[in-house]
């Protein structure tokens, strides 16, 4: 014998409320919508771009409790009670700031539009590191695509915050990449 | 000649590391781009009254359409407009070379990617939905789908346009010499077939932009474009506009790499924008963009190459046919770099014959991409050296350095060419990296080695084609070095070249420059492509400064009543005495802006003495050594290091210079080991990046640049594009260095793991 | 996943149903014929490409007690479905019941979906835990219209009611045993499988188990001969392993290939120290 529950009046479009780089919002969206589209819906959120919608370039990366998350595949049911930040929200963290200097010095860009969201991935790595974390700076981005670098600045860049005094305070220096593995 | 393996005579070799990158960047302004700040085409959301559209793609790669019913579409909600074939005023046809590609199709799809109706809507959702209420009626066509059959198929095209009404688009073929004589007094004689994929553009930012109709019957595009100018052209003809009413404005754009160079979402947005009176964007996502967006030309050639006991090359013979899928585009051109390459530009060769065919399928379109068909050819030369070194005993550097030209040489071609460094020593200098003393072994998981191959690019449209560009500098009202040019930036670091070249040539610093680029309005520069805009600019801004600098001159001194003599331009501005007399914003406010300000336009830099000319004149080289690691248990291959030497001219930017090698490689890579937008029946069977895979930050390889610049101080083109070069050579590098791990050769890319094993287990029991 | 509903709809119009308990999830799934959301970055995909998604979802809540977390149990080690992969490679008890885990999943997807990829979804995807999993003798939790219960993964997979839930699954304690796994794919990271293959040996015997291009599966024929006759001429090996191969779906010969190769390796690792 099956249960019979009341099933709730479930629409298709909802209020959700969470937080966003430090303040509290509320959309009224598709429960199933995207996180990356209601960020691009208000025009004041660029740095997240779609980039393939499936989850596998890294464009549209945000932090999500902390933790970098693409959020094309993110859903808005998901977000009532945590906390989203940007790069917009970040632009006077340290570690931002560590990262983005980084990044600029090294030139790791040329058109830039996966820039934020590597970005984005750098900085929850160092956290991650900070936090006691022994895995490679490297390791944050492998989910992040770039085709116009090849990846030689961003490896320079990383190697200047794998260093000594990098941001996390971690004795790790860089390793030659290329005598991994 | 310069002697080989000492590094002591290899003259002006300088490794771009790290320090001269940060010193180069410092003064730049990347914090925009990096926080996301910078507004690419697609951000454009603020425009009031902004639509949305979608375009209706063919859901068959090849049918007739007999109807196209848009009246459910029109009556959905949010809807504005609805258009199709009828519904263009003016041409409903583009392409660069033929104008072959319809706007919307009438009568005919021919691949899956074509046009055939467009809608705007309140939101992009909205639009959507609409296109799903558009009925179509199909009636399908055999498919054309392989490009070695297509001439034997039944025609895509209009016979006006084609060769006696087949697929064949052009055939062009090079010669010179007597082949069958040459050929007959070869000692070794090597024939092989090679493929190269169809590879995909993948910019991070797919194809999108902006349509904002004047309210006067003209239309403002704001797009990620590479021609300004040509494409207002263009777009003039298909709204049935006079020329003046239609201005473009580049955007900053993520990456194009020639895959922007059509027009892509233009013209369905500017018809809608003309219909609806309202501003329209389009952006297409990544499916769509898999879809119908340019591809690179898959090639197949069967090449045969032949040399005398004494390792001479006499005779090359190559046959290629090259799929450029159902409309024009580039292809030509491609075709015809294609057969330059093909001659094996950087060597001496007493006879050849390199000939091809570029047909038309139903797979997909194929058009520019970085290399233009340059990287697919250079691939089989390079092979067919290595195999003939091969058969004649001898190390694949000893064939090369036999039959190296040298620098006085007339090009393959018997064109004038300019070369920046002997073509010796760019080998010497390759012969030299460390990779090659790296230690291999025989056990282990991993089975290493070392591989290297070279190649050449010109700058520049080539064959006499009209070439020119001009750019513009002034003093803004705000105070700032204004510098404009119809160029495109599209992450390729040209702004920041530019602000780099005035800085040095003015003396200012780099926030006092502004640099304004893509916009139909200004300069005319000519397309964004063919590694053409750093000589462009380059030659452009030499003739132009010092009348500028001048005129500038002449207005502080009468604004700041010092003697002209004595006052220089300095960070910030004026300077008298080593003291700001002067700031760049009390001068832009106090004296005519008009007179100074000062413009030109020259044509790209062609051979001097010919009357036709043929290739191109201005000449680049590089020498990539590979080193990869082939998994013995799965065949799979990793490329560890790349190191490239680069004879290129001199380096404006060091970054720029960098990362255009280093990012053209790591293209190159891809292209070679995981990349092909394969088609069955003419549907492409990858449709995203979860299943087309470009090489992630882990598959890149640890990169060397080292460049090698013998040109003169004097020198009148001391600078070149190097947006291509990086490309040229990597992949045939790959193919060595797994030939000397494994000792496979592949032909075929990209490389297949699964084929490499195979062979790998059979070269295991060979032992 | 297709949505099993006949109903299609956009995404814009998709309802996504909040049980509020496991039960009552079980129930709307049954009901109205919706699929499971977890990380949702399997079906998100999936419907991104096909335009088609279900008129409903039922939305799963990580609290759900059991549904999250890895804790021993008598029964050996029990990973909640809604785990993330990252909490998965991170958790002290991964490190000490199987460390090999890390390695694998270092290359399963990227770092940023692996903060919401499930340890249910990836197993009902086929994915790259799968064959670790089939290898180990695993045993789901599944909460199903009469209550929950208990049986092997295998079984589980072959035939599974529609709507029944997972919740957990149990992995023997291995500690100490030996494990080989190892993942091949297009490039580094991020990649599709060609194939993950796993080889433990539990001190008596080996068990081996694939998944990627061709179906998940054991290898029980190979599995025997090695039991029965020790480890022979690879020659014969390879015939065996490629035939049961073919028969679990695995149509290119060279993936094949491929495959035995890691096999024998990862054999040869496991039983180093046997």
């Amino acid at each position: 014998m099956s249960d019979h529950y009341q099933v709730p009046e479930t629409p298709a479009q909802e209020n959700i409320s969470f937080e966003l780089n430090g303040a509290a919002v509320i959309r009224s969206v598709p429960g199933a919508g995207t996180l990356l589209d209601i960020l691009r819906e208000s025009g004041q959120i660029t740095s997240a771009r779609a980039g393939c919608r499936v989850g596998r370039c890294g464009a549209c990366q945000v932090l999500l409790d902390g933790r970098a998350v693409p959020s094309c595949l993110v859903m808005a049911w998901q977000l009532p009670g945590h906390h989203v930040e940007t790069v917009e929200g970040l632009n006077k963290d340290p570690d931002f700031l560590s990262v983005r200097d980084a990044l600029a010095s090294e030139s790791a860009l040329q058109c830039g539009y996966c820039t934020p969201g590597f970005a984005v991935s750098l900085v929850a790595g160092i956290r991650q590191r900070r936090q006691g974390s022994t895995v490679d700076l490297t390791e944050s981005v492998a989910g992040n695509l770039c085709r116009c670098t090849g990846y030689g600045g961003l490896r320079r860049a990383i190697d200047q915050l794998s260093g000594p005094g990098c941001p996390d305070e971690t004795d790790d220096r860089g390793v030659s990449l290329s005598e991994k593995q | 000649m310069t002697p080989e393996n000492s590094q002591g005579d290899v003259r002006n070799l300088v490794t771009l590391d790290g320090d001269a990158i940060r010193k180069a960047t410092s003064g730049m302004d990347l914090a925009q781009r990096i926080e996301g700040r910078l507004a690419y085409a697609t951000d454009q959301r603020h425009l009031s009254g902004l639509l949305y559209g979608a375009i209706l793609r063919s859901a068959c790669a090849h049918a007739l359409i007999t109807r196209v019913d848009i009246s459910r579409a029109l009556a959905m909600p949010g809807v504005h407009a609805v258009i199709k074939a009828d519904d263009v005023p003016g041409l409903n046809r583009f392409g660069i070379v033929i104008r072959d590609q319809p706007v919307f199709c009438d009568e005919r799809v021919r691949y899956e990617g074509d046009a055939i109706a467009a809608v705007a809507a309140d939101t992009p959702e909205q639009a959507r939905d609409a296109l799903n209420a558009i009925d179509v009626d199909y009636q399908p066509l055999p498919v054309v789908s392989d490009a070695t059959l297509a001439e034997q198929q039944p025609a895509l095209h209009d016979s006006r346009e084609t060769h006696g009404g087949s697929n064949l688009l052009a055939r062009e073929t090079l010669e010179r010499g007597d082949l069958d004589d040459a050929f007959s007094r070869c000692a070794v004689i090597v024939e092989h077939h090679y493929q190269t994929p169809r590879q995909m553009h993948a910019f991070m930012e797919t194809e999108g932009g902006v349509a904002i109709p004047d309210g006067k019957g003209g239309v403002l595009f704001r797009a990620g474009c590479q021609s300004g100018h040509r494409d207002a052209e263009q777009l003039a003809d298909i709204l049935g506009v006079a020329r003046e009413q239609v201005t473009v404005e580049s955007t900053a754009t993520g990456g194009a790499f020639g895959g922007k160079d059509e027009l892509t979402v233009q013209p369905a947005a500017g018809l809608l924008a003309l219909k609806t009176g309202r501003p329209v964007m389009i952006h297409l996502d990544r499916f769509e963009s898999c879809r119908t967006g340019m591809k690179r030309h898959p090639v197949a050639v069967k090449m045969t190459t032949g040399c005398d006991a004494g390792g001479r090359m006499l005779a090359h013979k190559a046959e290629a046919i090259l799929d450029t899928g159902a409309y024009a585009s580039l292809g030509p051109a491609v075709l015809e770099n294609y057969l330059d390459h093909a001659t094996a530009p950087l060597y001496r060769i007493e006879a050849y014959r390199v000939s091809g065919r570029l047909v038309y399928t139903n797979n997909g379109v194929c058009g520019a991409f970085r290399g233009f068909g340059g990287n697919q050819a250079t691939f089989a030369v390079e092979s067919q050296l290595d195999e003939l070194a091969r058969g004649l005993g001898i190390e694949p550097a000893t064939l090369r350095r036999i039959n190296l030209r040298s620098p006085g040489d007339a090009g393959s071609r018997n064109q004038t060419v300019r070369w920046t460094a002997p073509p010796a020593c760019v080998l010497a200098a390759a012969l030299d990296s460390p990779l090659w003393s790296r230690p291999d072994t025989d056990t282990g998981r991993w089975m290493t080695g070392t591989g290297m191959a070279m190649g050449a690019q010109g700058n520049g449209l080539g064959d006499g084609l009209p070439d020119s560009g001009g750019g513009r500098i002034s003093l803004s009202p705000a105070g700032r070095i204004c510098v404009e040019f119809g160029i495109s930036d599209y992450g390729q670091n040209i702004v920041e070249s530019i602000i780099r070249f005035v800085c040095k040539g003015v003396g200012c610093r780099e926030t006092d420059v502004e640099v304004v680029l893509g916009r139909s309005r200004g300069p005319d520069s000519g397309p964004t492509s063919a590694s053409r805009s750093t000589v462009l600019v380059h030659g452009v801004l030499a003739s132009i400064l010092p009348r500028w600098m001048d005129a500038v001159r002449g207005h502080a001194a009468r604004v700041s009543g010092h003697p002209v003599k004595g006052l220089e331009f300095g960070p910030g501005g004026m300077f008298f005495d080593g003291q700001q007399v002067l700031s760049y914003g009390e001068l832009a406010g106090s004296a005519n802006l008009d007179e100074m300000a000062a413009s030109a336009s020259q044509n790209f830099p062609v051979a001097p003495d010919s009357g036709q000319p043929v290739g191109r004149y201005l000449q680049l080289q590089i020498a990539t050594v590979a080193r990869v690691a082939v998994d013995r248990l799965t065949g799979r291959v990793r490329v560890t290091d790349l190191h490239h030497v680069t004879a290129a001219g001199r380096v404006i930017y060091p970054p720029g210079y960098l990362g255009q090698i280093e990012g053209a490689a790591v293209m190159g890579q891809g292209m070679a080991l995981t990349e092909d937008m394969t088609t069955h029946d003419g549907c492409y069977q990858a449709d995203n990046l979860d299943q087309y895979l470009i090489p992630t930050f882990h598959d890149a390889p640890v990169q060397r640049v080292d460049v090698l610049d013998d040109t003169p101080e004097d020198d009148p083109y001391p600078v070149r594009g190097v947006g291509e070069l990086g490309i040229e050579a990597v992949a045939p590098a790959i193919t060595a260095a797994i030939e000397v791990a494994t000792g496979v050769r592949v032909r075929r890319l990209p490389v297949d793991p699964g084929d490499l094993l195979v062979e790998m287990a059979a070269q295991e029991q060979n032992l | 996943m297709e949505p099993v509903n006949n109903e299609v709809t956009e995404r814009q119009a998709v309802r996504v149903m909040r049980p509020e308990s496991p039960r009552q999830a079980v129930s709307f799934a049954k009901r109205f014929r919706a699929p499971y959301m977890a990380g949702g970055t399997w079906l998100q995909p999936s419907c991104e490409r096909s335009r088609q998604w279900p008129a409903q979802l039922v939305a799963l809540n990580p609290d759900w007690p059991e549904f999250r977390g890895i804790q021993e149990t008598e029964a050996g080690l029990s990973i909640g479905a809604l785990t993330t992969l990252d909490e998965l490679a991170s958790h002290p008890l991964t490190e000490l019941y199987l460390p090999q885990l890390n390695g694998l999943i270092k290359r399963v997807a990227g770092p940023g979906v692996r903060h919401l990829g499930t340890v249910g979804g990836n197993l009902l995807a086929g994915g790259d835990l799968s064959a670790l999993a089939l290898a180990l003798d695993t045993d789901v939790t599944v909460v199903g219209g009469k209550g929950s219960n208990r049986q092997p993964l295998v079984r589980w997979l072959q035939d599974r009611p529609a709507g029944d839930l997972l919740r957990s699954v149990t992995v023997p304690d291995c500690r100490g045993w030996g494990v080989s796994l190892e993942k091949l794919g297009y490039r580094e990271r991020f990649s599709p499988t060609r194939a993950t293959v796993a080889c433990v040996h539990d001190g008596y015997q080996v068990q081996l188990a694939v998944c990627g291009e061709g179906r998940p599966g054991r290898l029980m024929v190979t599995e025997a001969m090695l039991r029965d006759e020790g480890i022979r001429e690879l020659t014969d090996l390879e015939i065996v392993v490629d035939s049961e191969l073919e028969t679990l779906g695995w149509h290119d010969p060279r993936l094949r290939l491929a495959v035995r190769r890691m096999l024998e390796s990862g054999l040869m690792e496991v039983t180093r120290d046997a």
